[in-house]
């Protein structure tokens, strides 16, 4: 950080604390509950208080006006804003003190609406001397604000997507186009993902690799896309806009100059099953995934291959190539490059229905997947698009379709998988199409046609005859010496049982996460939700961002996905991305933790807490640091450190200790004090205001931007104060803006409890509480059942209490 | 008679977990052979119209509890539970099938739910002895500790 030192000097010159006070009415909505001049004159009285003001709007153009003239008039160095909550209007006053010429990080709120007039309606008095220690502890927080720098870092104009399904294509292409350098990353030996395997698309039934392939073809010529098939993303570090990423590139033992001929395949005597095919049809060892494939070269699956011992046993496809493209002497390598943002676009498994034994998937030939059927019916499939059935490799004249197979099940995936039923209301009337003979069975639980068009092609499936059943069959019965096949069911509508017998049965498989998801999860700090998929920033309104700065998420690996929606967030991704790169810079909250290299031991232990592997370091080291462009501040590392080394910017232990030792000033064993993190529990707090609902006015909240960062100091300082009662207040766990930082929360409350349990101290009098930012009622019930318990204590108990605690403490201190 | 209790013996939100799909009586042996209702329908019963309805009916005694139902329920429905609560709650509204008390009284009065005679005779034939006699005085104790005078006379 560049710290320009001319200002440290100017603030510290004047050290005399210059303080304005000003008290907001917001028109009746503080003026009608609180009684704002006396709240400014108390305010005239506080130390460092060089002047006090009310007014009506103080967010105003003129409210404003006045703050920024007494800046200049009266030198103020340091300005409290008693109104609002700070999550409003912070920015609206930080950027006039900064008009005026004072650092904006010397401005400090006061909540008197939110969390006083609103929810104290009919107590004046209360609400007014609540509303003068809000003010109070506002100043002695001003007080010891320092003035703060934001840091930018660069944003290197590179990005790397990972996984070249049409979701990675997309966002790829975006962001080429857009001017960037892309490294397309890719598994396997050509890009195209899934969408490259399926026949058509619903709900307009367009033939899918007729609009995919000239977008792969594209990606393959772009200038600025460097395409690495056969390739894994093996190790990423680094912060965002500036990632360095190594890819394992697995060897293609094919050159360039391959042009795809195909004389090698017939010189190949290595026969594999073919996963493109889904197994249905066989490959060679050296082969191309399939017709469209990009890069249009071969490549040999030296696991396969008899050469995969190192020596040359087999040259037939050497022999075989006219132009002499194979390469036995190729070897995997890693490449290493920078980044400044990701793109996640991992793609989704298919479920493999063979544990639900009822179905005989893999025991009767003729049950097969979607997927298979898929291929199978597609024109470049093993049966160039004939439609047969495994066991006898006629043409099935009755075929069912079984809905819900590995989706919404206890047994296999919970989730809906999203295109299960559209999908086979487009492979129905696809059958339909060319074999209007046959007969089509869909038997449903739920049929989902929720996105545009869908609901229309279900109508044109039922119109064209196709039967839908609902019920689920339980059992399917193989008749060994034809191959048909016996469904067993009920038809729920009817109320009665049904035996169909079927020549083919399609299941209708749910889609999953990746099984090597939890690499790149633990590569990039990523946070999945219960049923395993990447976990957005936020559900509605950062749906493609990550908690990970830099990193976007786009197609399924983030949730089940038609391909429009893969395609509509690999865009949004693209675009997301396309901004940080577009700037070339990020800019960093003043917001960050600091490690005293002299008191850091090295011991490592805030780094273990990190919930962004922001701070690094070592025992060799003899120190750690803290990553700058890679904290987030949410301050857990804090409270983790035995030997005082880490603080928090803008958030630092002295900052909060002055906060609450104004609390403890007056009559403490009255009070509740209150800390709420930033993002949830402050919020509910907040909406418990904007909803009016009342509670009572001896709470006392401070702001933390996460409960990780409340130090078990603080609650020990509080109780020996003799605070009545003390809440900790953070989001739901898993909900947490800093990646499950709030997990430390819920440890090291734990080991308080156990801690005055030793103590002899009530351990009742601290609470834990989960508030989300809707949960304003939530939040107002928790401080009524606090208040009611705390009425319940005698004030004595509670000095007594405090006095046990000092006694602990000291013996504790003396004894280390 | 005493009251229903089913909920306090079956949770009763595990039932809302269900969707109909009718995997279960797809799988229903009894079903098949018999007009059973099928789990499906309980669970819907119970639902819809209470249980009321549900235990009062006499084809609540035709499910074999096969458990098959259970195994292949999605949603992990304790289904076998569901049933048991519901039987021994129609068992005390006195809805229980006249073979079945039969088979409670032999019980009570012999010790075995089956009569043995002929099995006596069989063994003879074949040179083994006959069976020793059952613990009727036990068996009755058992039967009167869980409760089956509430339901049977005996």
């Amino acid at each position: 950080m560049k710290e320009p030192e001319s200002l440290t000097e100017k603030t510290s010159e004047h050290n005399d604390l210059r303080i304005g006070v000003y008290v907001c009415h917001c028109g009746k909505n503080i003026g009608g509950t609180v009684r704002c001049e006396e709240v400014a004159q108390f305010a005239t009285a506080l130390p460092g208080v060089m002047l006090a003001k009310d007014s009506l709007y103080t967010c105003s153009e003129p409210g404003q006006e006045q703050i920024k003239s007494d800046i200049r008039e009266h030198r103020l160095n340091r300005v409290v804003v008693a109104s609002c909550t700070p999550r409003l209007h912070e920015p609206t006053f930080r950027a006039a003190c900064q008009s005026a010429g004072l650092n904006p990080y010397l401005l400090e709120m006061a909540n008197i609406r939110e969390h006083c007039s609103w929810v104290h309606l009919h107590e004046k008095d209360a609400a007014t001397e609540k509303a003068k220690e809000l003010v109070a502890m506002a100043v002695s927080r001003v007080a010891r604000l320092m003035p703060q720098f934001e840091v930018t870092v660069p944003v290197a104009r590179k990005s790397l997507v990972i996984g070249g399904g049409i979701a990675g294509i997309q966002a790829a292409l975006d962001m080429a186009d857009a001017g960037y350098k892309v490294y397309l990353v890719e598994k396997a030996g050509s890009i195209g993902g899934r969408m490259a395997q399926i026949d058509k698309t619903f709900p307009t039934m367009d033939c899918s690799i007729c609009i995919l392939a000239p977008k792969m073809s594209e990606v393959g010529r772009h200038p600025n896309i460097e395409l690495l098939t056969l390739s894994q993303v093996q190790e990423i570090s680094g912060h965002i806009g500036n990632f360095r990423v190594k890819v394992f590139k697995r060897a293609r033992y094919v050159t360039d100059e391959c042009t795809a001929c195909g004389e090698c395949i017939d010189a190949c005597p290595q026969l594999v099953p073919d996963e493109f095919e889904a197994g249905l049809s066989i490959r060679r060892a050296i082969h191309i995934p399939f017709a469209q494939a990009v890069p249009s070269k071969y490549h040999i699956d030296m696991h396969h291959c008899l050469n995969n011992q190192g020596i040359v046993a087999c040259d037939r496809c050497f022999q075989a190539c006219q132009k002499k493209c194979i390469n036995f002497a190729d070897r995997d390598q890693v490449l290493e490059f920078e980044v400044g943002t990701i793109v996640v676009a991992t793609g989704v498994d298919v479920y493999d229905p063979t544990p639900l034994t009822e179905l005989g998937y893999g025991k009767f030939p003729n049950v097969i997947t979607t997927l298979e059927f898929e291929r199978l019916i597609n024109a470049g499939g093993p049966s160039g698009g004939e439609l047969i059935r495994p066991s006898d490799r006629k043409r099935p004249r009755k075929v069912a379709f079984l809905q819900c197979i590995g989706s919404r099940s206890k047994r296999a995936s919970p989730y809906c998988s999203n295109v299960c039923c559209m999908n086979t209301i487009k492979d129905a009337l696809l059958i339909r199409e060319h074999w209007p003979e046959t007969e089509i069975y869909v038997f449903y639980i739920d049929i989902r046609a929720f996105g545009k068009g869908f609901e229309d092609l279900f109508q044109r499936a039922r119109r064209e005859g196709v039967n839908f059943i609902r019920g689920v069959p339980g059992e399917i019965i193989e008749d060994i010496n034809t191959g048909d096949l016996r469904l067993l069911g009920e038809n729920t509508l009817l109320g009665s049982h049904y035996r169909y017998t079927m020549d083919m049965v399609v299941l209708s498989v749910g889609i999953q996460p990746r099984k090597d998801s939890a690499s790149l999860q633990r590569m990039l700090n990523l946070a999945t939700d219960t049923d395993g998929f990447y976990m957005e920033a936020h559900p509605k309104l950062r749906p493609v961002d990550t908690t990970s700065g830099g990193v976007f998420l786009a197609g399924a690996a983030e949730g089940p996905k038609d391909i429009k929606d893969s395609v509509t967030q690999a865009s949004a991704a693209a675009s997301r991305a396309n901004i940080l790169m577009s700037k070339g810079e990020v800019t960093i909250p003043a917001i960050t933790a600091r490690i005293d290299r002299d008191k850091c031991t090295g011991c490592g232990l805030c780094a273990r807490v990190c919930p962004y592997h922001a701070i690094e370091g070592g025992k060799e080291l003899g120190y750690y640091r803290v990553v700058e462009a890679a904290c987030q501040g949410c301050g857990v590392c804090v409270p983790e450190c035995r030997f005082g080394a880490i603080d928090q910017t803008h958030f630092t232990d002295d900052q909060i200790v002055s906060q609450i030792d104004r609390v403890l000033a007056n009559n403490p064993h009255d009070k509740i004090l209150c800390f709420a993190c930033n993002w949830c529990s402050y919020a509910g707090a907040d909406f418990a205001g904007v909803s009016r609902m009342q509670y009572p006015p001896n709470v006392r909240i401070i702001r933390t931007m996460c409960s990780g960062r409340v130090s078990p100091a603080w609650i020990d300082r509080a109780f020996a104060g003799g605070i009545g009662a003390v809440l900790v207040s953070g989001c739901h766990p898993s909900d947490c803006h800093y990646n499950n930082a709030n997990r430390e929360t819920a440890r090291r409350i734990e080991r308080f409890w156990k801690r005055m349990e030793r103590a002899g101290i009530n351990k009742d009098r601290l609470r834990l509480a989960w508030v989300s930012a809707a949960e304003g009622a939530q939040f107002a019930k928790v401080i009524s059942e606090m208040h009611e318990a705390l009425a319940r204590t005698p004030a004595d108990k509670v000095h007594k209490e405090a006095d046990k605690l000092r006694e602990f403490l000291s013996k504790k201190s003396s004894s280390q | 008679m005493t009251t229903l209790r089913i909920w306090k013996h079956f949770p009763r939100e595990d039932l809302y977990e269900c969707y109909q799909c009718a995997r279960c009586t797809g799988s229903c042996p009894a079903m098949e052979v018999a007009p059973a209702i099928g789990p499906r329908e309980t669970i819907l019963k119970c639902l819809n119209l209470g249980h009321q309805d549900v235990v009062e009916d006499e084809r609540l005694w035709l499910c074999c509890t096969c458990n098959v139902c259970e195994d292949r329920c999605p949603q992990k429905i304790p289904i076998s539970d569901l049933l048991v609560a519901l039987r021994n709650s129609a068992a005390r509204r006195g809805n229980i099938p006249a073979r079945l008390v039969l088979a409670v009284e032999l019980l009570a009065k012999t010790g075995r739910s089956m009569i043995v005679h002929q099995l006596d005779e069989m063994r003879a034939h074949h040179g083994l002895a006959p069976l020793p006699p059952a613990p009727i005085e036990e068996i009755r104790e058992l039967l009167s500790k869980t409760g089956f005078r509430e339901v049977i006379e005996f």
